[in-house]
């Protein structure tokens, strides 16, 4: 447990002004927004993988009482609205350029939000039904007739890389970019003077980000000014009303849009969904506000899904242990959609994690399928990577007999070695690996668990401990703006282009205004998520919040603070440099007098004495593009219990150091560390997006099917934070919002199969279902009714 | 359709519903109680966990006509006045949220929880008797915390 909060500035673990509504019901999610109207909208999904639409019969749905419209794509293409757009690369500066080898572009195709020509993927909306109550437009979408012609389909991720796989998109096949990164001359030769080489093939399966609350939205439309309003929930509000208005064919101020509580998001609700303009065009179609509310079935079926990648992966080292060279190809699934391919660009480029690599090579590959679509998936790429190298690391100490955290210690890069360019091209900023890693064995146990796993035998029980380092590339959208103005009565508005999924920034920005201007924390107003309010900013992915919102904050703080010792100078017949501020306070070195912010607040927009350059509201605001990247990194060990006949794992303990740089809430921080590790503990152990790939059938549909991580197969977690200021943010801060989850994948993995060594098992697949090390401890194929066999045995990329 | 008379957070509330309106829609669509929320349809999440006649039930799998008669608290009749229930104040001291979707179930069940066994409550206990509820954010560490200490605060209330 931490100390209680002794202020509330940064640093202190300042429990949340947020969750007074929360906790008491008046939460504000989409679909608690009622209009005056309002009807409601029903998806008609498409049952089928692949199949041509050849006609859509809406008459007798239109006959169900209470229906308003049926609406489908070809009235969406006759109302000359847009496809999506996709946005496939980051751009950042900071981040690995992914190009194709051959010089063409990257094949990238827009879809629309209900297509006339083909369903893609099972749960694919084909049709929209809009009635005067649910009831009545789940009856009218039951009476859709939708004429398909199914066609075969593909849905995992190697086979639908292979050249005679069905296509996705007639016009292309299904690989959208291959690139290849690294030194293929320098990083063979590494190979061919290599003592040992450790080898990996391996799935990251897909899985459902799954946040608590089901997608929706609301949608409104004024026929007198043409304007649409969209409530609904999302990371990001600016880019995601240019979507929309893209989509609704609109100039972007035709479109206000509105998020108020989100009820999380971790990447599956980052960019546009398809509902989100369609209810807004439903709305202009029936002429009243058309509210839609996914139910989970159709979340499972229709969110956007995360990770699935295939790895191949090769680590050189000299007869010492000394890392000499990585390579490989990554294959990951995109699903239906050209969407993004963040999890080969992010997920190639710090393939080499925290470690010494002199050189590397990877061909990084982004494949369709007859799947739902992809999205960047909390630590997109990273925790796929990441499980990849610290599993080459322990395989590396088998095949050389060299012991793993030894190897680590010889790999891992010295502070002094800092800034660090990894052969891909990342630079890393500072940081102190080796302390962090030390000191979570140290926190861990690591030296007493021979006696723990001798005590765990005596029980029958095998015990098993792994240990992973990590890194993650923190970049996204780099434009941030914050508009500060402090009021006569004290308090201050904040309006910045973040938005909160659930990360407390009421609390944590308020505790950023109380150290920088002295103003209480329930003073501070945070206005978020309203675009006829905030006008620039890149909301919530890529650890971004806090790292670019503060730095625009303080700015601006600093701003108000300059303007306030000139009004105070002014005022009290000094110059402004001899006026000092702190805490709230306009203090003169000379004399003593004093004003305070609220009172420079009032002078401000009440005397008339005033110079008129400092007349006015006391406000000030920071807009910046801000082209650095983070690098949060930290390190885990994991220690399991596996019961060997019935297979089951039990994490006895997790430990985690994240070095977060400069912590403003250490509450929420821990927080922040909790989620991630479930997040991650759930895919190492439970959690998939199971296709059956003859049919693309998704057959993990809802809660029953797929395993959400519940309280009982988790522990109570160490955690710790390490604070060595980032050089590439001047307050020094690191994103903390993904370190939970980005080595969680590999560390846990490493414990199962540490456990099973006695067995002879070098690698375990995720998920580590019973059944899988039920039959790794009997030595049969660890195959199960989770992978088919033939993928396992197809997993060979180069 | 029929009529239903339930009473709600300590106040008489009537209205006609269709026979299939399940209790929960009842409460977020008829009375515009929106602090209980649907996370799941197949009763395995518990956001929508209210309190029936004393009980704790997911009020997606009753029927409102199936409730008439009955007393019901949801999340919204917790607080008296501007008095925070222990387990809602525990929950903000120990960062027991985030996105705060799950919370008003988890709180519900929470204090079912303390009705069935107790003030003392174990991390096993809590932890199998939570398995109702699904968080996404938390990773249940700070819930399990706030359950804990929420479940000892309500003895001195």
């Amino acid at each position: 447990m931490h100390a209680p909060a002794t202020s509330t500035r940064i640093g202190q673990p300042v429990p949340r002004k947020e969750d007074l509504r929360l906790i008491t019901g008046k939460g504000r999610y989409t679909d608690d927004m009622n209009l005056d109207g309002q009807a409601y909208a029903v998806m008609v999904r498409s049952p089928h993988a692949h199949a041509l639409i050849r006609s859509i019969d809406s008459a007798e749905a239109q006959a169900v009482p209470g229906v308003l419209a049926v609406l489908t794509g070809f009235d969406f293409i006759e109302d000359k609205l847009n496809p999506i757009p996709n946005k496939t690369f980051s751009m950042h500066p900071a981040e690995m350029p992914l190009i194709n080898f051959d010089g063409t572009p990257a094949f990238n195709v827009s879809d629309y939000p209900l297509p006339a020509d083909k369903a893609r993927f099972v749960g694919e909306a084909i049709a929209m039904v809009v009635a005067e109550t649910i009831a009545a437009a789940k009856d009218g979408a039951d009476r859709v007739v939708i004429d398909y012609e199914p066609l075969p389909c593909v849905t995992y991720t190697v086979d639908a890389a292979s050249p005679d796989a069905v296509r996705v998109r007639d016009e292309h096949d299904n690989i959208c970019i291959d690139a290849q990164v690294g030194d293929a001359e320098a990083t063979a030769a590494a190979f061919r003077s290599a003592a040992h080489v450790a080898r990996i093939k391996t799935w990251v399966p897909r899985v459902a980000g799954s946040p608590m609350e089901p997608r929706a939205a609301v949608g409104d439309f004024d026929a007198k000014t043409g304007r649409y309003t969209i409530y609904t929930c999302s990371g990001s509000t600016l880019r995601l009303r240019r979507d929309i208005a893209i989509v609704l064919n609109v100039p972007e101020p035709h479109v206000r849009l509105v998020i108020r509580d989100v009820g999380g998001n971790f990447g599956t609700r980052g960019a546009i969904f398809p509902e989100q303009p369609l209810v807004g065009w439903a709305a202009r179609r029936v002429g009243r506000p058309v509210k839609w509310t996914s139910e989970r079935s159709e979340a499972l079926l229709s969110d956007y899904q995360g990770r699935d990648l295939a790895v191949e992966a090769e680590l050189a080292l000299d007869k010492d242990g000394t890392f000499l060279a990585i390579r490989g190809s990554n294959v990951g699934n995109l699903g239906s959609h050209t969407g993004n391919f963040s999890m080969v660009q992010k997920g190639v480029e710090i393939m080499s994690s925290i470690y010494r690599m002199p050189t590397a090579h990877f061909r990084a590959r982004a494949v369709l399928s007859h799947t739902a679509p992809t999205r960047p998936y909390r630590s997109s790429g990273r925790p796929e990577v990441i499980f990849v190298m610290e599993r080459l690391i322990d395989l590396a100490a088998r095949e050389s007999g060299l012991d793993r955290v030894e190897l680590r210690r010889r790999n891992l890069i010295l502070e002094a070695e800092l800034p660090y360019k990894n052969p891909f091209g990342m630079v890393y900023d500072s940081g102190a690996y080796h302390k962090v890693m030390e000191r979570t064995l140290e926190l861990a146990d690591w030296r007493g668990f021979a006696e723990r796993k001798a005590e765990a035998r005596k029980r029958g029980k095998y015990r098993g401990i792994g240990v992973a380092n990590y890194v993650d590339t923190a970049t996204g959208i780099p434009r941030e703006k914050a508009e500060l103005t402090v009021h006569a009565n004290g308090s201050v508005d904040v309006v910045i282009g973040t938005v909160s999924n659930g990360q407390g920034h009421e609390t944590s920005f308020a505790q950023l205004i109380n150290e920088w201007l002295g103003v209480p924390i329930d003073k501070v107003r945070l206005i978020t998520g309203d675009t006829d309010i905030v006008t620039v900013g890149g909301g919530t992915h890529s650890g971004r919040g806090m790292r670019l919102g503060s730095i625009v904050i303080w700015h601006a703080s600093n701003k108000i603070i300059e303007r306030g010792k000139q009004v105070v100078g002014l005022l009290l017949q000094k110059s402004p440099g001899e006026i000092a501020f702190s805490n709230g306070l306009f203090v003169a070195a000379v004399g003593g007098q004093s004003m305070t912010l609220s009172e420079v607040a009032g002078a401000v927009t009440s005397r008339t004495d005033l110079p008129p350059e400092l007349r006015g509201p006391l406000m000030a605001e920071c807009d910046e593009t801000i082209n650095d990247a983070g690098f949060p990194y930290g390190c885990h060990v994991s220690e399991v219990e596996i019961d060997p006949d019935l297979g089951n794992v039990e994490i006895i303990r997790h430990t985690t150091v994240d070095d977060v740089g400069r912590a403003v809430n250490p509450l929420i921080i821990h927080g922040q560390t909790h989620g991630g590790i479930a997040q991650g503990v759930g895919q190492a152990l439970l959690e998939h997006c199971f296709y059956d790939a003859s049919s693309g059938q998704l057959l993990s549909g809802s809660f029953m099917d797929y395993a959400m991580p519940r309280a009982d197969v988790l522990p109570f977690f160490t955690t710790e934070i390490s604070e060595v200021p980032s050089t590439t943010h001047p307050l020094g801060m690191r994103p903390a919002g993904e370190g939970g989850t980005t080595p969680a994948l590999g560390v846990v993995i490493n414990a199962i199969v540490d456990a099973l060594s006695d067995f002879g098992v070098t690698h375990m697949e995720m998920p580590a279902t019973p059944e899988r090390i039920w039959r790794a401890i009997r030595g049969k194929p660890q195959r199960s009714r989770i992978v088919p066999d033939a993928v396992e045995q197809q997993i060979s990329l180069t | 359709m029929p009529t239903v008379s339930i009473t709600v957070n300590g106040e008489l509330r009537s209205a006609e519903v269709e026979g299939r309106t399940l209790l929960v829609h009842f409460l977020r669509d008829h009375l515009r109680l929106t602090g209980t929320h649907v996370g799941c349809d197949t009763s395995q999440c518990g956001a929508c966990t209210v309190h029936v006649d004393g009980v704790a039930i997911k009020s997606c799998s009753a029927l409102a006509v199936a409730c008439d008669g009955a007393s019901v608290t949801t999340i919204e009749g917790l607080a008296v006045a501007d008095q925070l229930h222990p387990m809602q104040q525990a929950f903000h001291e120990n960062h027991g949220l985030q996105c705060g979707f799950c919370t008003p179930g988890m709180i519900m069940s929470a204090i079912d929880m303390v009705r069935r066994n107790g003030h003392d409550l174990d991390e096993h206990t809590i932890r199998t008797q939570l398995d109702g509820n699904i968080c996404r954010c938390t990773g249940y560490h700070n819930i399990v915390r706030a359950v804990q200490a929420g479940a000892a605060a309500m003895r001195e209330r």
